[in-house]
């Protein structure tokens, strides 16, 4: 799967393209918009993830270029500027996402997937992993084709620590992941052990291995 | 007191002072020399009958002598030495209850070897009377005259001052957040002609410095951004190198907290910094009451940790016209404020009435301070997760909105209330 990652902040693109080259994409970058435009012109990407204010250009031009040449490519715009006027005018674009920065890699990956999730399957969007069957659109998930009654929370967990398998995800990730802006406030991960307790309790009841490793007090891995 | 009160008020003094001491001056001033004139014309009187009193006297016939306008009493006396005397007297008119004053003159002669005394009485009525209405007259024009100045005055200065008050009405609407410098016209008065230049120079200076300082805040929360992500960004990589041990791992573990704090401290500077550039226009009828309980829903997880009572009542579910974002920011700073600077076990009780909310809660056994709670960068807690900002943008918001918020600390409980 084709990625390109339009991004003026060369080590954060570089970072980008090092956590996402261990899932099965391939990543390209434009650190301009001349360099964008040229790309999304000649080539097709499953995802672009776009920076809006680049040094020769608005971002936003990148969009509605590819909007009026018709192309398909999911865009995911990546901001430094949070405003509600950014979210919308993206959105309004035809952006599929927003995610203002500074943003944690997990959390980019997880957009990334869902984005590729929404314009492969088109609606029937089911996936196996081992044992593992997930609907994204019903939002269940069943092992050995049993499924699993999860909560809410429990089963965004599950798919954000799957969709990062062999990765680790911090603490300060899940929190946002789960609880958002209330994980800014409090300083407490106590909720995220609790959460991940009963996840895995539920897990094991349903049959399956255990995958979700605590990696020191940084974080947690779905290790498959 | 207001300068046209202050004036008028000197002027008004001076006039009644004026007006006290100078009727009466002039009332006695007037009178001697009315009594003086009819003294003269009592003397002059007795030199004029003088030949008449000798033939009176003469041919004994005292009793008949008259004189228009005087009651003359000519009779024999008892030899003395008195000379000519002038005095007050009562004079019994026709009524004998009423009596007026007068003037009676009494004089002593020796004609012929015999004594006699001369009494002369005139009445002082015509002349008081007189008196009176000169002096009635008088303290009508006075009065008048000192009424009729003060309005000119005070209408003069009021139309002298009008450009003063004009400008003074200007500075008090004047925000220099809200517009780059104040123009005001120009007066005839020369003097506020320098004092608006003065001002226009003043608000000039203080928009710049303002400006100046709020494209700092801008330019530095935002231009910190990228530093930021790609911080956060190789932190997380260096999460995924391989071997890790553990004192490495909590090492990651801390920087990612610093990285975290450090992110929420520039999204809240951004956030103020929009707040203040009124970037949030969008405004919409909001439930205070659904957005307090969706916000409890929300940290329940917090306040059973602690242990915290919290009681929501709810008098009535008022509605606000404001923008979404930055009630919930206002809520949820209030309520998170109430439960990361609570006592485990401690409570919590807010209060929602028609056009207050009141969150109370326990914890420090002591009083805030008042003057510094809303200021930037005041924390009351060694608690990490506290920035300093969460008060600054509540009255930020408050501001904005045109709520007030007040602090209390009462009955070991530190009272916010929020007046819409």
């Amino acid at each position: 799967m084709k990625i390109l990652i339009i991004e003026d902040e060369k080590e954060l693109s570089k970072s980008i393209v090092a956590y996402l080259k261990a899932e099965a994409y391939s990543c390209e970058v434009a650190g301009d918009f001349k360099t964008a435009m040229e790309k999304t012109e000649s080539f097709e990407y499953d995802c672009i993830l776009l920076d809006i204010s680049l040094p020769d250009g608005n971002g936003l031009q990148v969009l509605k270029e590819l909007k009026a040449n018709h192309k398909t490519d999911g865009v995911i715009i990546i901001s430094a500027h949070d405003s509600m006027d950014d979210r919308i005018a993206g959105l309004n674009l035809g952006a599929d996402d927003y995610l203002p920065k500074p943003f944690h890699l997990p959390e980019l990956s997880a957009r990334i997937a869902a984005v590729i999730r929404r314009r492969r399957f088109d609606g029937s969007a089911i996936f196996t992993l081992n044992e593992f069957r997930f609907d994204t659109v019903a939002k269940t998930v069943a092992v050995h084709n049993k499924p699993v009654d999860l909560t809410r929370t429990e089963y965004d967990l599950l798919l954000y620590l799957v969709t990062n398998k062999n990765k680790v995800v911090s603490k300060n990730a899940i929190a946002e992941r789960i609880s958002g802006e209330e994980a800014e406030i409090f300083n407490n991960f106590d909720f995220i052990y609790a959460h991940i307790k009963n996840l895995k309790k539920k897990l094991a009841a349903a049959g399956s291995e255990d995958y979700i490793k605590a990696i020191y007090g940084m974080g947690y891995k779905f290790e498959i | 007191m207001r300068l046209l009160k202050k004036t008028i008020t000197s002027y008004f003094i001076f006039s009644a002072i004026l007006l006290l001491v100078a009727i009466p001056i002039f009332y006695y001033a007037v009178k001697k020399m009315m009594i003086k004139s009819v003294d003269e014309n009592l003397m002059a009187t007795k030199t004029r009958i003088l030949p008449q009193l000798n033939n009176a006297a003469i041919n004994h016939t005292e009793q008949s002598l008259h004189l228009s306008d005087y009651e003359i009493l000519f009779v024999k006396e008892e030899p003395n030495n008195k000379g000519d005397s002038i005095d007050d007297i009562e004079i019994s008119g026709v009524n004998a209850n009423a009596s007026v004053p007068g003037r009676l003159l009494s004089s002593h002669f020796v004609i012929n070897q015999e004594s006699y005394s001369l009494q002369i009485k005139t009445s002082m009525l015509d002349k008081f009377l007189l008196l009176k209405r000169i002096v009635l007259v008088s303290v009508i024009l006075l009065v008048v005259l000192l009424l009729g100045l003060l309005l000119i005055n005070r209408a003069l200065t009021r139309k002298i001052w009008q450009p003063f008050y004009r400008t003074l009405n200007r500075l008090h609407e004047y925000r220099v957040d809200k517009q780059p410098s104040l123009i005001l016209e120009q007066s005839s008065v020369s003097e506020f002609n320098d004092l608006n230049k003065a001002i226009q120079e003043l608000t000039e200076r203080n928009y710049q410095a303002y400006a100046s300082q709020k494209e700092f805040t801008e330019n530095a929360s935002h231009e910190m951004q990228s530093p930021l992500a790609v911080f956060q960004s190789k932190l997380e990589l260096l999460m995924q190198t391989k071997p890790l041990n553990e004192e490495q791992a909590v090492l990651i573990a801390d920087l990612a907290n610093a990285s975290k704090r450090m992110s929420r401290l520039n999204k809240s500077l951004i956030l103020l910094t929009k707040i203040e550039n009124n970037q949030f226009l969008e405004k919409e009828s909001l439930s205070v009451k659904d957005m307090l309980q969706k916000l409890l829903q929300q940290y329940e997880f917090q306040i059973k940790q602690q242990s915290i009572q919290c009681t929501l009542k709810i008098e009535t579910g008022i509605v606000v016209e404001a923008n979404r974002t930055l009630i919930e920011i206002l809520l949820g700073n209030l309520l998170s404020n109430a439960i990361r600077h609570n006592l485990p076990g401690g409570s919590i009780e807010i209060a929602l009435y028609e056009k207050e909310l009141v969150v109370q809660n326990s914890g420090k056994p002591s009083s805030l301070e008042k003057q510094k709670l809303f200021q930037r960068f005041q924390k009351e807690s060694r608690d990490e997760s506290s920035i300093g900002l969460g008060l600054e943008i509540v009255k930020k918001i408050c501001d904005l909105n045109h709520y007030s918020i007040h602090y209390s600390f009462n009955n070991q409980m530190h009272i916010f209330a929020l007046h819409f």
